[in-house]
């Protein structure tokens, strides 16, 4: 074990234990000092011994680093660099061998090469005229970008995307590879997309689907960074040699290797998602359906992707989440979760999967909870993986849009309720968002649940998130609370309110975001709604909330917020004298400046739901059998309001127009307006 | 499902030029948390035998044409106490259902049968005669036509005395909100009257909930 | 692959023509056979595959002279690889190591369970030599690292170690790790790595493809008699008994 057989052969096999241990921290600090010596023999000893005790060995590459090794090593190949002589070639080549073993997939590993400053020296020993010590350059360079860590390569420089192409046309794999892996590294813009097609890389690249086995993984990863969302790239690589490129990906699919499967997989994926009019074939994307959960049989890595890719195969599509679940999807993925401890990678990969599956139809959904999957997605979150976390709680959030399990109270149970309640609590923010928006709909709970999930602190929760600094939290948290308090019982709504006071909601409401300001509104909606008294919510606190949302309706800029607002208003306008008076200030100002009042502006928009919105609260305050009904009209005559609502009895959105008639009618009562 | 329904504010396309794309009114009185009250009359004949019916809107997908809610009928002559149902609705927009049920043992006679008793069905009738509706542009129809099919017991087991084996035939008025309907189940008494009008009436109010 | 489509299209053949037992005489079915076309150079190839992939490198030589067959891998690769294997099946498994990283670094540092299995191979390598402490040293410092990367790692790891538990290793539960076939096994696991590295597949074609010729006789059995191949290494055709 000490040296290896090759280094000092004289190294007996017979050694004692203790003189093993001796010997190997000897060699540790003494490797150093061979690495460094005058004597290129040596050296290469040194070089070799080197390799061969990393190479596979993580604990191994660490240790070395901790000693300094790396920057010795590098220095070799600095100052070698330029030489021709043999003996001198097998010290790049087993130099640039050991960079490429530290930097192997480990990122500590990449960092220590680059701060040793010997990346340009490797690019130098791909002009290098010995065979050998280019095809060692080029695989220390491609294991470099393999990380993230690698420097962005320029594609946009003339003289790189000449040299780049130089590698694609080169003879050596190993540089072809390299080629390919700088491509997959450093392609994002769509410039740069632009840029690689100009320079001809797709032709190059669909040849090399041809090529070995590594030259076609290459090339079908780069093809998808160089085309992915480039509506002309794809175009272009479809159309190209007749459509024989398509071909050669499609038949890759069918590959003996599961790798070479799962990138032909996944660089149509990105041709269809980006093109959506291409593969439309019905064969094809059954196909890439049965293809992908296949995929998830394969243990390594190419399994632990194999989720990602379904994902981004289903997601947002209904067409082919009904493919998935009739290529049954479902249990298949349910049966690998089950399969004990899984890698954490590929447990998020399938409960990612599964949420994406569960987005939309309800038949999956339903199929998903009559296998108790929910059990194993409850357990995932606990844990100990915050990435894992997150993916259960976006999988609960697609199965409880499920309105017929809400409805049964299938959720809301200490089971999934206090887990998630905790992970409000959780350090990481994706988590807490993710377990918020799954609670928020969990809380639409059309049984008498509520009071438990109240009890157990989870609304106390959630008023305290509605103080985020993140805006996304707060909005979550409103709606979560929105949510909540829809159609709930008085004393519900006074628990809330109570916790989260008038004047918080009424700053909510002017939030910066309007976003959160949209969710603030709908929450008061709610409020507000129900029995008569709830109305008077929105006259605490000196009317500070019913000013905020008045306010809020002069400046509104966005449609949702006029709705929500609106629908405030029209919630306010149906309670009692007092209430509806209230309203009317809100609508028409007193001091009169000659502004136009927002009705009008609403009941002039584009948008048929907040037209619809304005009118049902001007039917509310101009109900006949209440008293004020005539004053308040004659002022929404004064204002302008009647004349536009007369105008509308025509209106193209059937909803308005049947609202305007029931106002109009009103109106008719008291005489006013056109007969 | 927040209820955010694509702007209709063109004019509808003729009948037949677009009518895959033709979607029903998006009406509030429709929306979820809307509430209705009213009768079911237990047979066709004796008018004096009803319960109590109370209806609530509990989530609404216009894009699938699907509609659900809770139905809490009182005084039933069986029960103890109220008994409540979940229903889930299919809305005939000719493009994810049509006025033939094709299923829960209702034939295209029994849907004519039945449909018919709502008079503002007879100008539809001979088109439907001839495809469901399949081709009719439903978009400026003042009613929403549907079939509302329980699913499950909320409140009581299946041993409550009552079935839920049947479906109701549904007319939803979109100017004042009332709905009638007719209970179908081979097995029942026909006919069963369902008569409910919104319960805010002259106090509209409207909640929303927002899934994610 | 053409061939088994063949097969497959004479048994749905065959299968619409009998009802019963069909019989078959030696001219119809040599008749047949004479239809099917198979061109000399793909019979070459699959000669060639062979040689290549069970890493005759002498006969592979030779035939690629004889015949004009170009194998579709460098020769000299395959000396490299048969080193490899044959240090494996020696037990000289740290020379093997050190052969792989040189043929390309890349193999071992990328495939996690075969580098286990070779350090596993060499750790009962030890054992086997009697090197108790030896191999203890070995198994904390090189093997439970790797076993704390994963579980699976571990268990075999302690049912190798498990070994110097016992005096008489005949009687072991896990003595059939002393064997030559754990050797065999962990050099065919090193072959196929290199080949998969060399884009070239793991496995010879010229078995699966006789597996599939036994099958295929086998569903024909059931339904027809024929002249029969029972022989692989002659693949004399015998006659139906009648």
């Amino acid at each position: 074990m000490p040296t290896s057989a090759s280094a000092s052969p004289s190294a007996t096999a017979s050694a004692s234990a203790s003189s093993i241990a001796i010997a190997a921290g000897r060699n540790h600090s003494d490797l150093h000092a061979r690495l460094i010596s005058s004597d290129g023999e040596v050296q290469l000893k040194a070089l070799r011994e080197l390799k061969n005790r990393i190479i596979g060995n993580r604990t191994k590459k660490l240790l070395y680093i901790k000693l300094g090794l790396v920057p010795a090593v590098a220095d070799i190949v600095a100052s070698k660099a330029e030489t021709i002589a043999d003996h001198e070639s097998s010290l790049l080549v087993q130099s640039a061998a050991v960079l490429g073993s530290f930097a192997c997939g480990f990122d500590v590993g990449v960092r220590a090469v680059l701060d040793a400053g010997v990346f340009p020296y490797l690019f130098r020993l791909l002009s290098h005229p010995d065979e050998k010590v280019v095809d060692a350059g080029a695989r220390s360079l491609r294991m470099i970008y393999q990380s993230k860590l690698a420097p962005k390569y320029d594609f946009l420089q003339d003289k790189n995307m000449d040299f780049l192409v130089s590698l694609l046309n080169c003879e050596n794999e190993n540089v072809t590879g390299l080629g390919a892996s700088i491509i997959i590294h450093s392609c994002k813009s769509v410039a740069e997309q632009r840029a690689l097609c100009r320079a001809g890389v797709l032709k190059k690249l669909i040849s090399l689907l041809d090529g070995s086995l590594s030259q076609r993984d290459a090339s079908l990863e780069s093809l998808a960074a160089i085309i992915k969302n480039n509506v002309e790239a794809v175009s272009k690589f479809v159309e190209s040699e007749s459509t024989r490129a398509l071909s050669s990906v499609i038949e890759l699919t069918k590959d003996r290797y599961p790798r070479t499967r799962l990138l032909a997989c996944i660089c149509l994926i990105v041709i269809r998602n980006t093109s959506p009019c291409y593969l439309q074939d019905i064969g094809i994307k059954t196909k890439l359906v049965y293809l992908l959960l296949e995929l998830h049989d394969d243990p390594g890595q190419v399994g632990d992707e194999a989720s990602f890719a379904f994902s981004s195969l289903i997601a947002e599509k209904e067409d082919l989440q009904k493919l998935a679940f009739e290529a049954n999807a479902i249990d298949k993925l349910y049966n690998h979760l089950q399969k004990g401890v899984l890698h954490p990678k590929r447990f998020q990969g399938i409960l990612l999967a599964l949420a994406d599956l569960c987005s939309k139809l309800e038949n999956c959904r339903s199929k998903f909870l009559s296998l108790k999957a929910l059990n194993l997605v409850t357990n995932a979150l606990n844990h100990d993986s915050s990435d894992v976390r997150a993916a259960a709680c976006i999988c609960l959030r697609s199965v409880s849009r499920s309105i017929k399990n809400l409805c049964a109270g299938h959720f809301m149970n200490e089971m999934i309720v206090f887990p998630l309640v905790q992970l409000l609590d959780d350090p990481c923010t994706s988590v807490q968002v993710a377990a918020l928006s799954a609670l928020g709909n969990i809380v639409i709970d059309f049984t008498t649940h509520r009071s438990a999930f109240v009890q157990c602190g989870g609304m106390k929760q959630l008023v305290q998130l509605t103080k985020s600094m993140d805006s996304t939290v707060r909005s979550n948290a409103l709606r979560a609370l929105r949510n909540l308090v829809f159609l709930a019982e008085k004393v519900c709504k006074e628990g809330i309110f109570l916790e989260l006071t008038a004047s918080s909601l009424a700053s909510l409401v002017s939030d910066p975001e309007p976003f959160v300001q949209e969710q603030a509104l709908g929450l008061i909606r709610n409020l507000v709604d129900g029995c008569m008294n709830s109305v008077e919510f929105i006259f605490s606190e000196d009317r500070i909330i019913l000013d905020a949302v008045g306010r809020q309706l002069r400046n509104a800029s966005k449609a949702e917020i006029g709705k929500q607002g609106m629908y405030v208003l029209n919630n306010v306008a149906r309670g009692n004298e007092l209430h509806k008076e209230a309203v009317m200030h809100q609508l028409i100002p007193q001091t009169d400046n000659g502004m136009q009042s927002f009705m009008i502006k609403f009941l002039q928009s584009n948008d048929g739901q907040l037209r619809t919105a304005a009118v049902w609260t001007v039917v509310n305050l101009t109900f006949p059998s209440s008293p004020g009904a005539f004053d308040r009209l004659v002022r929404l005559s004064n204002a302008g309001v009647v004349s536009q609502i007369e105008s509308m009895a025509n209106d193209p959105c059937l909803d308005v127009k049947l609202r305007v008639r029931t106002a109009l009618g009103q109106f008719r009562t008291f005489g006013i307006g056109s007969t | 499902m927040p209820v955010r329904v694509a702007e209709s504010s063109a004019p509808s396309q003729v009948s037949g030029a677009n009518s895959g794309q033709t979607t029903p009114p998006a009406c509030t009185l429709l929306s979820v948390g809307q509430a209705f009250s009213g009768t079911q009359n237990v047979s066709s004949s004796q008018k004096d035998e009803a319960w109590k019916v109370n209806v609530c809107i509990q989530g609404c997908d216009l894009e699938h044409g699907y509609l659900c809610g809770t139905m809490e009928a009182l005084n039933v002559p069986m029960a103890d106490t109220p008994v409540v149902t979940f229903w889930e609705g299919e809305i005939v927009d000719t493009k994810n259902y049509t006025f033939f049920t094709g299923k829960w043992e209702a034939k295209p006679e029994d849907d004519i049968r039945h449909w018919i008793k709502f008079p503002s069905f007879a100008p539809l009738l001979s088109q439907v005669e001839v495809d469901g509706g399949k081709s009719l542009d439903l978009s400026n129809c003042p009613y929403i036509f549907m079939r509302w099919k329980e699913q499950y017991f909320v409140n009581v087991g299946t041993d409550c005395g009552l079935t839920i084996a049947g479906f109701y035939y549904v007319c939803f008025s979109c100017s004042d909100g009332s709905i009638n309907g007719f209970y179908y189940d081979p097995n029942s008494s026909p006919f069963q009257k369902l008569e409910l009008k919104s319960t805010n009436e002259g106090r509209f109010s409207f909640s929303s909930y927002e899934l994610q | 692959m053409s061939l088994f489509w063949i097969v497959i299209r004479q048994l749905a053949e065959i299968e619409e023509m009998a009802v019963s037992k069909k019989v078959i005489t030696r001219e119809e079915w040599e008749k047949k056979l004479n239809d099917v076309k198979i061109r000399k150079e793909d019979m070459n190839k699959l000669v060639m595959n062979f040689l290549v992939t069970e890493g005759y490198v002498d006969a592979a030589e030779k035939f690629r002279l004889e015949s004009g067959t170009e194998p579709d891998i460098d020769l000299a690769t395959i000396t490299d690889r048969m080193a490899v294997k044959k240090a494996v099946q020696c037990g000289n498994v740290e020379d093997a190591i050190e052969k792989v990283n040189d043929l390309n670094p890349e193999i071992l540092d990328t495939n996690p369970q075969l580098f286990f299995h070779l350090q596993q191979q060499r750790l009962i390598e030890l054992i086997r030599n009697g090197k108790v402490e030896e191999a203890l040293e070995f198994a904390q410092e090189e093997l439970a690292p790797r076993g704390e990367e994963n579980q699976s790692f571990l268990e075999e790891l302690e049912r190798t170690v498990a070994l110097l538990a016992f005096e008489d290793v005949s009687n072991c539960p896990v003595g059939e790790l002393l064997d030559v076939s754990q050797r065999l096994k962990t050099a065919s696991e090193v072959n196929a790595a290199i080949l998969t590295s060399q884009s070239h597949e793991k496995d010879p074609k010229l078995p699966s493809l006789l597996k599939m010729l036994i099958w295929a006789q086998n569903q024909l059995d059931e339904k027809a008699a024929y002249p029969r191949i029972n022989d692989l290494s002659t693949a004399m055709l015998e006659d139906p008994p009648i």
